[in-house]
């Protein structure tokens, strides 16, 4: 296991994020517990692994600022939002989820918290994010949009076009690449016709930020300056953080002997899990193991009453089929 | 027409990947492009084993980029080879349809005739288990409606080989086909393969034949729409089912002849009804003998929404067979008819267990 660095940030900040990251990655622990039951009838895109960018990222926004996460959104919705009950309600395909129930796990949304949606279309939410951002610079200076999407995305063309209008247009937007270096199975060389995303994306008139630490902390510190960057210069940034995917792309098991895992690459990551290296460092800087072992409990417990209650809310009805078909000013 | 080339009982899945082998080996110019045709999961099995035996450079693992991959295979296609593109998703195809509909499909025709575009894309529909509004749609219509483009709905394994290997070996322009990803896993006998009414495999299939309802069904519909034929047939009312397989291309005669002789209409489509198969349809009957129906027509598909990921919403989102017997029981002897109804709520066993891999 790697040793984390001595925290930079406040003792609050610095457990406030662990609590993040552990409720996160807590939930998909549920989810691969739970999911055999077959209460969960909705194809699972798990985040576990790369929870550390979305929680980052998330913390810095601070709630100034709109998100798009990519089809893998868990990690990014429970970041945004903190509300693991919506999300099992959702997940349960119940009334009391996000979208009561008719959404499952690719399509979380939270518009109060800035959750502005995620997509089962890769690249898709990329533009969406650049039109918050639009909005956002017209109507509350300051407030900011980010874009959360795989490297696979980026092979998309949409994500050039959206990365070149909001250079052209100086907008407060954030791409956020999640760099676990697979679309679906296959790696960036056998896709990418150049080495570097970074350094073809730095010709662009924006300022571009690289982690490859898996630390929530100096994630969020990269990300804070990014923010603060780009209000004063009024172009956007792009951030691309290494991260890696510990589960296979849709499911919620290990693929560990797929051809396309790589032994060591696998080591090298989980030796440097996000979630561990924050506890490590909480308890490395003097924070008792048994108060720890209590945050814990409480967000377990907490955890386990959402997806109690996910299980005892109403399915939604025949008359929640057609809503949101035609709408209209009433 | 008999189908030939299926040599005995094959699972759609196994057709598929039959139907990829025989292709690439009648002509090297067969080249399959799409997410995931190499690796280890080969598109459900349907490319697993063809690299070995053909080469990994006629496999080809495509970055993420829909509409450049399709003009790709359109440039490749007007020289000399036959690209096989494959969307795990037909959801996926929409970010490349300017390439289909303004380039593949015309092609052709607004430069005088001068160059052919022989290829295929395969398209997968999704259902079941929560896939939600991205991961479900049923998009032939779009297709269908566009002259250039050739839309085919391989109903069986039979349909899947011999359809394939015509479009690859005989077809010279754009053939879009849609599989429907819960029949991946369901074997099909060769005797039971239904007839084929026509003179190609493109053409129409007669899965029962009757005298008291026609009912006209697309995909997986089609095999609904047996069972409810089998079940109403042990009641007394007597089903001619229709498998349209080729939906662009619909020889006006089979659909005429049919109702002229039971003057009852239902169709049974995939997806949702306005300007869909179930319209096209009607018009057809409409303009070619409007007085051949004793009977409004009915029409089954997809409650008009997007797809919701609830199970409680998704198993009224869909026609199922209690709905589709109840509807042909209705059509033909009225509201009052008295028939017993099949118990299944969702259909076939293999639906209710279907968990992925998606």
């Amino acid at each position: 296991m790697t040793a984390p660095s001595a925290s930079l940030l406040s003792a609050d900040l610095s457990l406030s994020l662990y609590k993040t990251l552990y409720m996160t990655r807590r939930c998909e622990e549920t989810i691969v517990r739970i999911y055999p039951e077959d209460n969960m009838k909705t194809p699972m895109h798990m985040s576990m692994g790369q929870e550390a960018v979305s929680v980052g990222v998330c913390r810095a926004i601070g709630g100034n600022g709109d998100v798009i996460a990519s089809y893998r959104s868990h990690a990014t919705y429970l970041a945004q939002t903190e509300d693991h009950g919506s999300f099992f309600g959702e997940l349960h395909g119940r009334t009391n989820g996000t979208a009561d129930g008719k959404s499952g796990s690719m399509h979380l949304a939270d518009i109060p918290k800035g959750m502005l949606g995620s997509t089962g279309i890769v690249s898709a939410g990329i533009p969406v994010a650049m039109g918050a951002a639009f909005a956002n610079k017209q109507k509350s200076p300051g407030r900011v949009a980010a874009a959360f999407f795989g490297d696979g995305a980026t092979d998309e063309g949409v994500f050039w076009e959206t990365l070149n209008a909001s250079c052209a247009m100086k907008l407060p937007m954030m791409f956020v690449c999640e760099d676990n270096d697979l679309a679906v199975h296959t790696r960036k060389s056998e896709r990418q016709g150049f080495n570097s995303l970074v350094e073809v994306v730095r010709k662009y008139k924006c300022d571009v930020y690289e982690d490859d630490t898996n630390d929530v902390e100096s994630i969020y510190a990269l990300t804070r300056k990014a923010i603060e960057k780009m209000i004063s210069s009024g172009q956007p940034a792009f951030l691309n953080i290494k991260t890696y995917r510990y589960l296979e792309p849709c499911g919620t098991m290990q693929d560990s002997d797929a051809p396309y895992r790589r032994a060591e690459e696998d080591a090298y990551w989980k030796g440097r899990d996000c979630v561990a290296l924050q506890r490590k460092r909480l308890l490395a800087s003097g924070l008792a193991e048994k108060d720890l072992l209590k945050v814990e409990g409480d967000i377990n417990a907490a955890i386990e009453k959402s997806v109690a209650a996910a299980k005892a809310a109403p399915h939604p009805g025949a008359d929640l089929l057609s809503y949101g078909v035609f709408y209209e000013t009433p | 027409m008999t189908n030939q080339s299926l040599q005995k009982a094959l699972s759609y899945r196994e057709a598929l990947n039959k139907a990829m082998h025989d292709a690439m080996a009648a002509s090297d110019k067969v080249l399959l492009f799409g997410q995931g045709v190499n690796d280890h999961k080969g598109i459900f099995g349907t490319t697993s084993g063809l690299a070995d035996k053909f080469g990994a450079q006629r496999l080809i693992e495509v970055p993420l980029a829909e509409e450049g991959m399709t003009g790709i295979c359109i440039g490749a296609a007007l020289n000399g080879a036959y690209p096989i593109n494959i969307h795990i998703r037909a959801d996926f195809v929409l970010l490349a349809m300017n390439q289909i509909i303004n380039l593949a499909a015309k092609y052709k025709y607004m430069f005088g005739g001068l160059f052919d575009i022989p290829m295929m894309i395969r398209l997968v529909i999704g259902r079941s288990w929560g896939q939600g509004a991205q991961h479900s749609q049923s998009l032939q219509s779009l297709f269908a409606h566009i002259p250039g483009l050739t839309v085919i709905m391989p109903a069986s394994s039979g349909a899947i080989v011999d359809s394939y290997a015509h479009a690859v070996q005989k077809h010279r322009g754009t053939v879009i086909s849609f599989e429907h990803r819960l029949m991946y896993d369901l074997t099909f006998e060769r005797d039971h393969e239904p007839e084929v009414l026509g003179k190609t495999p493109f053409s129409q299939r007669r899965v029962r034949a009757g005298t008291d309802v026609t009912i006209v069904s697309t995909s997986i519909m089609s095999l609904e729409a047996r069972r409810a034929a089998d079940w109403l047939a042990d009641r007394g009312i007597s089903c001619d089912v229709i498998d349209l397989h080729c939906v662009s291309h619909i020889d006006h005669d089979v659909i005429m002849k049919s109702v002229g002789r039971t003057g009852r209409l239902l169709v049974a489509d995939t997806s949702w009804l306005p300007y869909g198969v179930s319209a096209e349809i009607c018009r057809i009957v409409c303009q070619n003998d409007p007085g051949a129906l004793k009977a409004p027509v009915v029409s089954l598909g997809m409650a008009p929404a997007p797809c919701p990921t609830a199970k409680a919403l998704e198993d009224i989102y869909y026609p199922n067979l209690t709905t589709l017997t109840d509807s042909i029981a209705t059509l033909v002897r009225g509201k009052n008819h008295g028939i017993d109804l099949p118990h299944e709520r969702s259909m076939a066993d293999v639906y209710k267990r279907f968990k992925g891999p998606f």
